[in-house]
């Protein structure tokens, strides 16, 4: 440890001191934006969270039902069901997020003529986005159980589904559970990307109000605060099941 | 279907995967670098660099990457191509520094031990000892944040830089042939996702030397 480091030893009261003023010194320099503007379009802002978290809850809960059901394909589909299921969670997977909302809200349209609204089709592009993604950590889950357990309930005359039911999914479900937390993250933040197609989430309601009262600083340090907040309230769920835990989306 | 307007503006095609490989290829190398030194700083430093360096990647983290883009476009004031690679970059080098991170964290910590006994400095183990072994280790993680770089380019279209993603809305937008524009970007873009795995697979097994 170098002298600096004696200096600076991690102490709790030094860190409070520290961050504090950091706080104090950000506010500071933040004190002359026109923070009237944020405040008096709170209640636009808010029902664009409200929109944001919508799509996020919804999509999340859609994409793990059906990410299920392709994880479940995935790995104990037959010839061409497996084929499939690794085909679309693949491509879904490689591809930019926003090429899926543009095949959602123009390309299918184009080649079908069934016209969708900019709120149903940000919500399938995101549950398609959801599905794939998820569907490999309900792989990983299942994946994680061993096989003996397995090979153990069958011994003491549990069936195929009570096996499944009783013994894998609820070790599966608990192993899985930091990974679809940090998914459900990447989820509300993909959601800032229906910006494409002009669905008036929290970030199109933030550039909506900056257009009209331009205040850029105010609103734009207000947008990242709460889109931080947000995430960081989500991620810290995933320390408290799992501190060992590091890797996110 | 009319499959000829793709080879009509075949040229503006070729134009956005050349700004997306551009992007991208600066992106992943940035990127790298940066939060390769982050977790370095990270591991080996005094507690409050750690400190802003943990603050620092959770705040990446935790922001969607089109708000730094329009903070560093709108905000800061840059042109819209450096501030998309700013953006990129800054946001793919905190996932980056804990995925290096969490490859120091595998090693035993024996390893540096000897290191000292056998009188090296710091520095020494950091570069001879511990770098190799974390970046072996990982290896996949890094696939899969390369590739989440590639796809993650396509946000730069929102301020106008003009690579795949936008060009294909362009083309759609002149000939609203917007599902023959979708395939090709989109079978592009898989192209190149495959071809960073491939790459980095045969990296790979180049790499194993521990």
């Amino acid at each position: 440890m170098s002298d600096v480091g004696r200096v600076m030893r991690r102490s709790a009261a030094f860190r409070i001191a520290f961050w504090t003023l950091v706080l104090i010194g950000g506010c500071w320099l933040a004190r002359d934006f026109r923070w009237s503007v944020v405040w008096l379009a709170a209640p636009f802002l808010l029902r664009g969270l409200v929109v944001s978290w919508e799509l996020a809850v919804i999509s999340v809960l859609i994409g793990f039902v059906t990410g299920a059901v392709l994880a479940a394909g995935r790995l104990y589909g037959y010839f061409g069901i497996r084929h499939a299921a690794i085909a679309y969670i693949e491509l879904i997977r490689s591809v930019p997020q926003i090429m899926i909302i543009f095949w959602i809200f123009f390309s299918v349209p184009a080649l079908t003529g069934v016209v969708l609204n900019a709120w149903p089709a940000a919500l399938i592009a995101l549950s398609m986005i959801a599905s794939a993604y998820l569907a490999e950590v309900v792989r990983a889950g299942l994946m994680s159980v061993p096989k003996v357990h397995r090979d153990s309930a069958y011994a003491s005359g549990l069936g195929a589904v009570d096996t499944f039911l009783r013994i894998v999914l609820p070790q599966a479900l608990r192993n899985m559970l930091p990974a679809l937390i940090a998914h459900v993250v990447m989820i509300f933040k993909v959601t800032s990307l229906v910006y494409l197609i002009g669905l008036v989430d929290f970030f199109r309601a933030t550039i909506l109000v900056n257009n009209r009262d331009y205040a850029p600083n105010a609103l734009y340090l207000t947008m990242a605060i709460v889109y931080f907040c947000c995430n960081f309230a989500l991620s810290s769920l995933i320390k408290r099941f799992d501190p060992k835990y590091t890797l996110a989306a | 279907m009319d499959w000829s307007v793709v080879w009509q503006y075949r040229d503006a095609l070729v134009e956005g995967l050349a700004y997306t490989l551009g992007i991208s290829a600066f992106a992943i190398v940035a990127s790298f670098l940066l939060g390769v030194a982050l977790a370095c700083l990270r591991l080996a430093g005094v507690d409050l660099i750690k400190d802003v360096i943990d603050g620092y990647v959770e705040i990446v983290r935790n922001i969607p990457l089109i708000v730094k883009l329009f903070f560093l476009y709108y905000i800061a004031g840059l042109d819209a191509f450096p501030a998309g690679l700013l953006a990129m970059t800054i946001h793919q080098s905190g996932y980056i520094t804990d995925v290096i991170t969490a490859g120091f964290r595998s090693i035993h910590p024996e390893q540096a031990e000897s290191g000292y006994s056998q009188g090296l400095t710091r520095l020494q183990i950091l570069i001879f000892a511990l770098l190799p072994q974390a970046a072996q280790i990982s290896l996949p993680p890094l696939t899969s944040q390369f590739i989440e770089v590639v796809k993650n380019s396509a946000v730069v279209m929102f301020v106008g830089v003009q690579e795949l993603t936008f060009k294909t809305q362009e083309i759609s937008q002149m000939t609203l042939r917007s599902f023959e524009a979708a395939v090709v970007a989109t079978v592009l873009y898989v192209a190149l996702t495959l071809a960073i795995a491939k790459g980095m697979n045969m990296l790979g097994r180049r790499l194993s030397w521990a």
